[in-house]
């Protein structure tokens, strides 16, 4: 699980063009939206192509995707309940 | 086009060293390749970094151009943004069409693809600015431009005040070779500081930024004042002759009465022989410094007004120029895309 959360930080660091961040600046439980990283509706779709992209996982219900984005403990929680079902 | 209508602003990017400091005192930049880039600024003192980092390349340098010419006349909100471009943000609509390719159709990043679309950078404009007038955007090929000035023509005209006119293009790689496959470019490689030592088919390519602030009244920061415009689509080689003598007539000039003619002429040995018709005037070609796009008039409306208002031709410009004119008062601008679409321009002194 803690492989799978640093891997994310960097791909959304990569996907999202975050230049002055370090995946150690992103805290696992902090929100990636309006606080925390200050991500926007447009970056929200960036990371719903990042997990079609990279885990092959399609989001279709976009109340689901407000959840699964919440932070980036939530996204690592989804992707492997997706990969161990 | 009745009235004219004053350059209150402006700013521009291009493959010379004109958005910062004094462009006149700055050497001519000399590229090693047919393929002209931009001299870019550090974008982070125009745009907030949440926003840079999402941003291409061709709208940072349209964004930022447009934001440098707004703060060069003093005037945050415009009263309507109206742009040219031919070919928009080619960097991302290249990667959207990539990346529908690699993943067959599926997965697809949004930002690509809002970005390709042609009004991108007017949409940022209004955004940044909380602009919400009049907003529009003309993607006609080599009057792309023409056709946003003229629009902005008539809404000064209408009683519109503060308009902003703008055009931007950019080229990349693959678009080089694209262009390069139909003749557009010299197959041999012509530094452009050389490039009228090189009569020769095709030309070189560049890229550029220029906007504009628009009034219908002068003031005493006015570059200049845009006296005519007019437009000719694919003439017979005799037309622009002809065109162009009776559109000094209508602005109650003859050849003699322009100080200058500022010439798309671009060495290239299948369409230069447009620019005969100005034989006898004195004339300075200007696309040794921007290279050939789709919207160079801009660029050359940028240059025309730099030199109304300086009074002066920047020498190390234009190592042809022999003499400085005695004055600018009535400076022409004739230029054409690829011999189909052709633009006289009259710049005036205030």
């Amino acid at each position: 699980m803690e492989d799978l959360k640093q891997k994310l930080k960097v791909q959304i660091i990569e996907a999202l063009n975050l230049q002055d961040t370090r995946p150690e600046d992103i805290d696992d439980n902090a929100p990636l939206f309006g606080e925390g990283l200050g991500l926007d509706s447009i970056d929200s779709l960036e990371l719903m192509v990042l997990l079609e992209r990279h885990y092959h996982i399609k989001v279709e219900d976009p109340r689901e995707g407000r959840k699964i984005l919440q932070s980036v403990a939530s996204m690592a929680e989804f992707i492997q309940s997706k990969q161990t079902a | 086009m009745k009235g004219k209508c004053y350059i209150q602003g402006m700013a521009a990017i291009s493959p010379q060293h004109t958005f910062e400091g004094d462009s006149s005192a700055q050497p001519m930049v000399a590229g090693s390749s047919n393929m002209l880039s931009c001299v870019e600024p550090d974008y982070r003192t125009f745009i907030p970094a949440n926003s840079l980092r999402r941003m291409s390349r061709m709208l940072k340098i349209g964004l930022t151009t447009a934001l440098k010419c707004m703060q060069d006349s003093g005037i945050a909100v415009p009263g309507a943004i109206v742009t040219g471009t031919g070919k928009g943000s080619l960097q991302d609509t290249e990667r959207f069409i990539k990346e529908i390719r690699d993943y067959e159709e599926r997965a697809l990043n949004p930002t690509p693809f809002i970005q390709s679309t042609y009004n991108a950078v007017n949409g940022l404009i209004a955004l940044q600015q909380k602009c919400t007038q009049y907003n529009n955007t003309f993607v006609h090929r080599g009057f792309s431009f023409e056709n946003a000035l003229l629009d902005s023509m008539l809404l000064l005209h209408e009683g519109a005040e503060n308009v902003l006119a703008g055009a931007f293009e950019e080229i990349t790689g693959e678009h080089f070779y694209i262009k390069s496959r139909i003749g557009q470019w010299k197959s041999e490689t012509v530094p452009n500081n050389a490039l009228h030592e090189h009569f020769s088919p095709g030309t070189i390519s560049g890229e550029g930024a220029a906007f504009f602030l628009l009034d219908a009244k002068p003031s005493d920061k006015s570059y200049a004042a845009i006296a005519g415009m007019k437009t000719l689509y694919k003439p017979s080689p005799e037309k622009p002759g002809t065109a162009l003598q009776q559109f000094l007539q209508q602005h109650g000039l003859s050849m003699p009465d322009v100080d200058l003619v500022l010439t798309g002429s671009n060495a290239d040995s299948n369409y230069d022989f447009y620019y005969d018709v100005l034989d006898g005037m004195l004339q300075l070609p200007f696309k040794h410094l921007c290279g050939e796009y789709d919207t160079a008039s801009a660029f050359a409306l940028w240059l025309g007004a730099k030199m109304v208002k300086e009074q002066q031709v920047p020498a190390q410009w234009f190592p042809m120029l022999q003499q400085q004119p005695a004055q600018l008062k009535n400076v022409l601008i004739y230029n054409h895309f690829f011999g189909e679409q052709h633009t006289f321009m009259l710049l005036q002194s205030i």
